[in-house]
């Protein structure tokens, strides 16, 4: 779904992310690569899979629109250091030219060469590009650009008529800042209460839609 | 026995205090001193305990020189039980000059005590199936039942329909494996149940092999129970729906007046809120000697209550069914129910909470909040009369409850796969399991999942030098030791007034509404919420006369199939007044109304109702299922109709009935009856016509908290786990996205089917309904039977209060003749 905020046109996916067509960037929120297998260091079953599928997604994501950058809002990397960072740095590879921009989360605790080696430029505590200012926790934003956060992981619920409501995933526009889905499929949603003005496009099965 | 030193010392004993044992008790001794497990069947207040716990003790006065160590494993459902039969017991040893202790452990046992019984066992341990996994879970703990002579699982009956009697079940297969590797089988293992539908399958269950020395022992004694029913003067001053009954609470009074002490029972917290306001407001002399008992009370409240109840402090307690077990309260002689009673054996171990000695007869009143429940007064007399009780469904297959034991014994001493799982199948919970499902389950705790998925890094369940399967994380030890257990709580908060103390819990959910400076009602006080703080509700007292009571979610059970069936033969009964039931009479005009405007079904008829008004097309129907098989039933027959014509229908139900509504015609007549309602293709259609992804999703939810994916923290303390939050919604998608053989999930989906749905009842429903007449009529307006399920779909977003007069309002404008 393609919209205007604050001039700049926007593409909505319904993979959970957006790009800006003109800055040629493609931006995504709360990858937390590595939390599947820091459960399971915790004795909690989580298959690979799961982290093995958002990267997958997101590799869809870099061939359908070609960017230059890749921004990463926070929350790279879940935890500590473990086999799925291993597993993320081969998958690197594969996109040289793409350039990685991490604007580092309350999650992103890695030292300094683990992003060196990965190729990875981290910026601390905001990025601004095309009238945005990307930061993880909106509310730490100083800037007076629009800031485009992640962090929450939002989530709209829809009432049916048989008053069953459903939960979704959902990008968030309002006054004062805007809010991305959690990218990764292992994460759970916080529901949002909408005001008035906000615009809300919750991400429904196969298609992103304006509640 | 006659002759042994150990009975003559019990008779003596008991002729000291001019008493002698019933034959029950007799018989018992006799074949626990055989080497026979078994089951004691009697009604309460007539010494179930003495039955066993005498036994045992016969026996060991019976040794030539006292034995030690632990004797005998006494499980009970509550915790507030062991207590009073520890001092029970304490006495009998003490005056019988057996030099046993007698020792509880559960949840509230201090540390202290905890490792004074770890260096000596007391001989007799009183414990709760959550406690003795615990010890099951204890380095060291498999020599401690080397002496162990009998284990007792107390309200039996309570436990076989849980997830508690599968860990009951395991814990003992599991002391029966260590005796027989210690070449010492002298176990015996005895449940003592009320009476229950399936009592050979109760036995089965505890006691699974079928070459057992096994018994039940049932007391020839009946207990005296006397039912009546509070019935309003005129059946006009009943409303037609409700479910509160405050119109005749005033009747209450003079009851509660004349009694000693009496118990209240209402089916929901948020109904024993309301009342309690009430009886208070319509009778201020009870302020201060009324008190009110439900599971959201704070713990010291509950006890300072129950202690009350015991000193005969109080004149009545409003209590849910957090009251229905327990220990006897002496002074209390008169037990109210208010609202359907539900199921027949609730009721009657609801009654047997009065007049507690043995042939002193219980009394209860049941007091109906809507006219058409008077009949279930009727209705429960004559299956008290007729002992026409429910069966427990005992629990099979439940891995979750499978892995956290197998976890459990890996964090103890450790386990060898093939003891145990030969163990295992020996349970009943456990009989059909295949050894695929066993290959996953041991899967699943060591290396993550099925060999398909890949699951690197795991760590949980590992196998040490000595070949044992072990837990080698202290912090995942530590971590499962917390939430061993399989009663899942819904978030909970604790509330404390600003000031300091504690009045009780709240759901999450429901703080989640309230804003600063709004007043809700609790443990019979008026609160007004000031914040939220560590987990906290913060409150002070309010000034308003005024407020919302909580809604808890859950609790609402279903009409039990005994009492609905009983109930459709009531209904024959009325119109032809050849029967006894006062009830019934008062009912008369009403079933008049009923048959005038459609008609009364009897027990072989299946009605239905076709009402056509400005609200649109309605077809009501009543099987007198409950309201679980009715909600299914529901959907099923609308989308069985939907198949018909396109049509789009909103369902409604109660206990007796459900609604369908559309704004478009229904089709209907004979033919179409009998396809509806048709027993084919069940299975297939049921999975078309709900959504049991959904219903799965909501059971998977306690699966995983039971099965140790999801971390629940201390009960009332917020334990933060950095970076390990996740939700059972979560667990669910993923398994349901990668891992589709997962056996947690398949189980969700079996309990959607066989616990949520009722599957067996639905399918005898339909049965019987293809063999009933359906009579299908068409009235001018809403009928009797119609009316309440009306009312009951408005239930769902509105509080109690407005709807009591949006019900009077409904009333004139549709009942004005």
């Amino acid at each position: 779904m393609e919209i205007k905020i604050r001039g700049e046109e926007l593409i909505l996916d319904k993979e959970r992310a957006i790009y800006l067509p003109k800055e040629r960037l493609l931006a995504i929120s709360d990858l937390h690569l590595g939390k599947a297998a820091h459960f399971r260091k915790a004795g909690l079953a989580i298959p690979n899979t799961v982290s093995r599928n958002d990267l997958l997604r997101l590799e869809n994501l870099l061939q359908k629109y070609q960017p230059k950058q890749l921004l990463i809002n926070g929350d790279m990397f879940h935890s500590d250091y473990n086999t799925e960072i291993d597993e993320f740095a081969k998958w690197r590879k594969k996109f040289n030219e793409v350039s990685f921009i991490l604007v580092k989360g309350n999650h992103d605790k890695q030292k300094e060469e683990i992003y060196t080696d990965l190729a990875i430029e981290v910026h601390e505590p905001s990025y601004n590009c095309a009238g945005f200012c990307f930061i993880h926790d909106t509310i730490q934003c100083r800037s007076d650009l629009y800031p485009i956060g992640g962090h929450l992981h939002p989530g709209i619920r829809v009432y049916n008529k048989a008053k069953q409501g459903l939960k979704f995933p959902c990008f968030y526009f309002g006054e004062d800042y805007a809010i991305l889905p959690a990218f990764s499929a292992f994460t759970g949603l916080r529901l949002l209460k909408p005001k008035e003005n906000d615009q809300i496009f919750a991400i429904v099965a196969s298609k992103v839609i304006k509640v | 026995m006659q002759k042994t030193k150990g009975y003559k010392q019990i008779i003596s004993w008991l002729k000291a205090d001019k008493r002698k044992p019933f034959d029950f008790q007799k018989e018992t001794w006799q074949y626990y001193l055989e080497g026979y497990s078994g089951l004691v069947n009697a009604p309460t207040g007539f010494g179930k305990t003495f039955s066993v716990f005498l036994a045992v003790v016969i026996e060991g006065l019976n040794q030539p020189k006292p034995v030690k160590g632990l004797q005998l494993i006494w499980i009970t459902p509550l915790r507030s039980l062991a207590k009073d039969i520890a001092r029970a017991m304490h006495e009998v040893v003490s005056v019988l000059g057996l030099d046993w202790h007698v020792g509880v452990r559960n949840g509230d046992t201090s540390q202290a005590e905890r490792l004074q019984q770890k260096k000596t066992m007391p001989e007799i341990l009183l414990i709760t199936p959550e406690s003795l996994h615990l010890l099951l879970a204890q380095k060291g703990s498999s020599n401690l039942f080397k002496n162990l002579q009998c284990i007792v699982a107390d309200e039996w009956h309570e436990l076989l329909g849980s997830k508690r009697g599968v860990m009951v079940e395991l814990a003992i297969s599991r002391i029966k494996g260590l005796q027989k590797a210690n070449g010492k089988q002298q176990l015996r293992v005895w449940g003592i149940s009320a009476t229950i539908g399936n009592i050979q399958e109760a036995l089965d269950v505890i006691i699974p092999e079928d070459n057992a020395k096994k018994i039940i022992v049932r007391a020839q004694l009946e207990k005296k129970i006397e039912i009546k029913t509070i019935l309003p003067d005129t059946i006009e001053t009943l409303p037609w729906a409700g479910h509160l009954g405050l119109k005749l609470a005033h009747k209450l009074i003079p009851i509660i007046n004349q009694s000693r002490t009496t118990l209240i029972f209402i089916n929901t917290r948020g109904q024993s809120e309301i009342w309690y306001q009430h009886l208070l407001n319509i009778e201020p002399d009870l302020a201060g000697r009324l008190a009110i008992h439900h599971g959201s009370i704070d713990f010291e409240l509950r006890n300072w209550i129950e202690d009350s109840l015991h000193n005969g402090l109080l004149k009545a307690v409003i209590a849910t069914s957090s009251l229905d077990l327990g220990v006897d309260f002496k002074p209390v002689d008169t037990v109210v129910q208010i609202g359907s009673p539900k199921g027949v054996a609730r009721f009657l171990q609801r009654a047997g909470r009065s007049g507690h000695s043995p042939y002193e007869v219980s009394k209860i009143y049941f007091l109906p909040t809507h006219a058409l429940e008077i009949v279930e007064g009727a209705a429960i007399k004559e299956a008290a009369r007729e002992n026409n009780i429910e069966s427990r469904e005992p629990f099979v297959m439940v891995f979750d409850t499978l892995v956290q034991y197998l976890v459990t014994l890996a964090v103890g001493d450790g386990f060898d796969d093939k003891v145990i799982y030969q163990e295992v199948v020996q349970t009943h919970a456990f009989k059909e399991l295949l050894p695929e499902e066993w290959t996953w389950t041991m899967q699943f705790i060591t290396s993550g999942g099925d060999s398909l998925t890949a699951y690197n890094e795991f760590k949980k369940v590992v196998k040490d030098e000595d070949g044992l399967w072990k837990v080698k994380s202290r912090q995942i030890a530590l971590r499962h030791r917390l939430h061993i257990g399989t009663i899942v709580s819904d978030a909970m908060l604790r509330v404390k007034f600003l000031s300091g103390g504690y009045i009780g819990m709240i759901e999450e959910y429901f703080v989640s509404k309230l804003k600063a400076g709004d007043s809700f009602v609790l443990a019979g006080r008026i609160l007004e919420f000031v914040q939220i703080k560590d987990m906290t509700v913060f409150v002070r007292r309010s000034k308003q006369k005024k407020a919302m009571s909580p809604s808890w979610l859950g609790g609402r059970l279903p009409l039990s199939s005994n009492l609905g069936s009983v109930l459709r033969k009531k209904y024959n009964e009325v119109l032809y007044k050849k029967h006894q039931d006062e009830e019934l009479d008062v009912v008369y005009p009403l079933f008049l109304t009923q048959q005038e405007r459609s008609h009364v079904p009897k027990s072989d008829e299946l009605l239905i109702e076709m009402i056509n008004n400005r609200e649109g097309f309605h077809l009501f129907a009543y099987p007198f299922e409950g309201r679980l098989v009715h909600e299914i039933l529901g959907a099923l027959v609308a989308y069985r109709l939907s198949k018909l014509v396109p049509i789009t229908f909103s369902i409604a139900m109660n206990d007796y009935g459900f609604e369908l509504l559309s704004d478009t015609e229904i089709p209907m007549d004979d033919g179409i009856a009998y396809e509806i309602f048709s027993p084919k293709n069940l299975a297939e259609d049921i999975t078309l016509s709900i959504n049991s992804t959904e219903m799965a999703r909501r059971k998977f939810r306690d699966i995983a908290c039971i099965s140790g994916l999801v971390f629940q923290g201390y009960p009332g303390k917020y334990v933060k786990n950095k970076h390990l939050q996740s939700s059972a919604g979560l667990f669910f998608n993923v398994f349901s996205d990668f891992d589709k053989h997962n056996l947690l999930l398949r189980q969700a989906y079996e309990e959607v089917f066989y616990q949520q749905l009722e599957e067996p009842r639905l399918a005898a429903a339909l049965h019987r309904i293809q063999q009933s007449n359906i009579i299908i009529t068409y009235p001018k307006r809403f009928t009797p039977l119609s009316f309440p399920i009306k009312v009951d779909s408005l239930r769902a977003n509105m509080s109690s209060e407005e709807l009591e007069k949006r019900i009077e309002r409904m009333k004139k404008e549709v009942f004005k003749e």
